[in-house]
């Protein structure tokens, strides 16, 4: 049994790459139609980087991904910092209060929020946008940090205020170095998220803030172009970089918890 | 045990300072999901009038006219295909997570990279992927002519969209159950062994009720967004057999039928919340049991035996 199991793991990694696989070697086919694999061309590339709409949703989705992310691991640092570090009342709550989002489907959310806008008469934006992948970002990011956090040893910041260094000197010079890693990690998966949400995009954006999930998916439903598996092909490799940036040991961490066994 | 005595140890009384650190997040909270989701709570009782508009006031039409088989149809459908699909990328996600776990050291990083890899790429360049990889001319359909099978193109199909399901929310279940399986003392199989037990008991009476607590959070995990999806089944299931994401866009966007969207919304919402309850549910019975077992297993010591029952 041990062996059949282990021959349908080593399927599924399989199966995990062969789409990719697929997308990065049609993005490459010389074929207008991706019906088969004519030759090799750079064509659809330079295509790419010549269609003004794409780039377009491109800015906008970088924009509005490092907005959130930033706001995300901002709000989420100072939310883990004092639920770890202060005697809290209603702590239990406050921690479910911050998971919500994760256990609500997203489009629940997503029209929620638009009915909420539409209300208030705030119009449909980068506003809006930004909102929306706030409150879908801020669960994970405020969750890395809280782990990362709980790991560190306290006696290390009690040392440093027995040396005389004030609260702001010990987190500038202890917390902060020690923690710079996953606070990058929470930026990068925040990033990550923003950037790649579709179903909260549907309902925040506005006309002239179409993101680049949003512009693919209307390309998308007039069929496939090879153009687009340039894209994805491009995406791939900035995901590649993404987890390149945070560390592999950190983003196992992040995923699955920390390596030290309970 | 320990843990918590140890995380709250260091940790110093409120002061105005921590309060003020939690403000921006309750803000979020309340503002941007409380708020909104009591909004739509009320909406879901308005009156709507024959233009879509929202008229306020109050009744219960919008919940009567979900009770029209159409609904119902797309409702039983979504929850059957998010319980499918939640149930085969735990089932999946824990052969990966048991094969990773019992690789040597080194090579779990790295096989779990290769799960993060598809997992952080962006989801509708996973989700087109599978028109390359099935359609008309693609590899697959290639593969099966060069066998002499007269295959048509594969989107759109049911097949498509249950394939590119399970591929869009499989690592989400691989990462909490190697979570829970990597913190099972390895001795335990081998104990197991000793005592006879055969494949599929030291998997059903140690393995998963010890890895119980991962198993919940990846059904959690991978239902709930499952629930809400729109865009798979509108790309490779060619809009027929819509999922009850598909449903509320539609009412919200092209209907503009705002109180019977919310209503929908709030259909899906407290059945969410009652699957969530029920998870917990089921994982405080897990636990249970679960400390039960490590006491069983006191072969592999006196230690954790006492550890174990301090605890209970």
């Amino acid at each position: 049994m041990d062996r059949l199991t282990s021959w349908i793991a080593r399927a599924v990694f399989v199966f995990l790459y062969l789409p990719i696989a697929a997308l990065i070697v049609y993005s490459f086919n010389s074929s207008e139609v991706s019906y088969r694999f004519d030759g090799f061309t750079f064509r659809w590339y330079a295509e790419l980087f010549a269609d003004r709409m794409l780039l377009e949703a491109l800015r906008t989705s970088a924009v509005v991904g490092l907005i959130a992310a930033l706001l995300a691991t901002v709000i989420g640092f100072l939310t883990a910092f004092a639920l770890v570090r202060f005697r809290v009342k209603g702590r239990a709550f406050f921690v479910g209060a911050i998971l919500i989002p994760l256990i609500v489907p997203e489009i629940v959310l997503g029209v929620s929020l638009l009915t909420v806008f539409s209300t208030a008469g705030i119009p449909t934006g980068l506003l809006t946008l930004v909102l929306g992948h706030v409150v879908i970002t801020l669960p994970l990011a405020t969750l890395v940090l809280m782990g990362a956090m709980s790991s560190l040893d306290p006696s290390l910041s009690e040392a440093a205020t027995d040396l005389g260094a004030s609260p702001w000197v010990t987190f500038r010079r202890v917390l902060f170095p020690l923690l710079r890693p996953s606070i990058l990690a929470a930026f990068l998966l925040s990033f990550t998220t923003s950037f790649s949400n579709i179903v909260i995009s549907t309902f925040t954006a506005g006309v002239g803030t179409t993101t680049l999930p949003l512009r693919i998916y209307s390309t998308l439903r007039t069929g496939l172009t090879p153009e687009l598996n340039a894209l994805g092909t491009l995406l791939v490799v900035a995901t590649l970089g993404v987890i390149l940036a945070v560390g592999v040991s950190q983003m196992r961490r992040i995923l699955a918890g920390p390596t030290t066994t309970p | 045990m320990n843990a918590s005595r140890s995380a709250r140890r260091g940790r110093i009384a409120p002061s105005a300072a921590g309060c003020l650190m939690l403000l921006p997040a309750l803000a979020v909270i309340v503002l941007l999901v409380i708020v909104p989701m009591l909004v739509i709570a009320r909406d879901s009782f308005a009156i709507s009038d024959p233009l879509g508009g929202n008229l306020g006031g109050f009744t219960l039409d919008n919940y009567a006219k979900l009770i029209d088989p159409v609904y119902l149809k797309t409702l039983g459908y979504s929850l059957g295909m998010a319980l499918l699909n939640a149930v085969v990328c735990t089932v999946v996600g824990y052969i990966v997570a048991y094969y990773i776990a019992t690789r040597r050291a080194s090579l779990q990083p790295v096989l779990l990279v290769l799960v993060i890899i598809p997992f952080l790429t962006d989801f509708l360049v996973r989700t087109f992927a599978w028109i390359t990889l099935l359609g008309s001319g693609g590899p697959f359909i290639s593969l099966l002519r060069a066998f002499g099978v007269d295959a048509q193109s594969l989107v759109p199909s049911q097949l498509a969209v249950t394939l590119s399901l399970l591929y869009a929310f499989l690592p989400v279940a691989v990462f909490p159950i190697y979570a829970s399986m990597r913190s099972i003392d390895p001795s335990l199989k081998e104990a197991a062994a000793d005592l006879g037990a055969g494949w599929w008991q030291t998997h059903a009476r140690v393995f998963l009720p010890l890895s119980a607590s991962g198993l919940a959070s990846a059904v959690m995990l991978t239902f709930v967004p499952t629930l809400g999806v729109f865009v798979i089944p509108v790309l490779l299931g060619g809009g027929k057999d819509p999922l009850v994401g598909n449903l509320i866009v539609t009412l919200f966007t092209e209907f503009r039928n705002e109180p019977l969207g919310a209503a929908l919304s709030m259909v899906v919402l407290i059945l969410m919340l009652a699957s969530v309850a029920g998870a917990g549910l089921l994982l405080r019975n897990g636990a249970r049991r679960n400390r039960a077992t490590r006491t069983g297993a006191a072969a592999t010591g006196a230690a954790r035996t006492t550890a174990t029952r301090k605890a209970a």
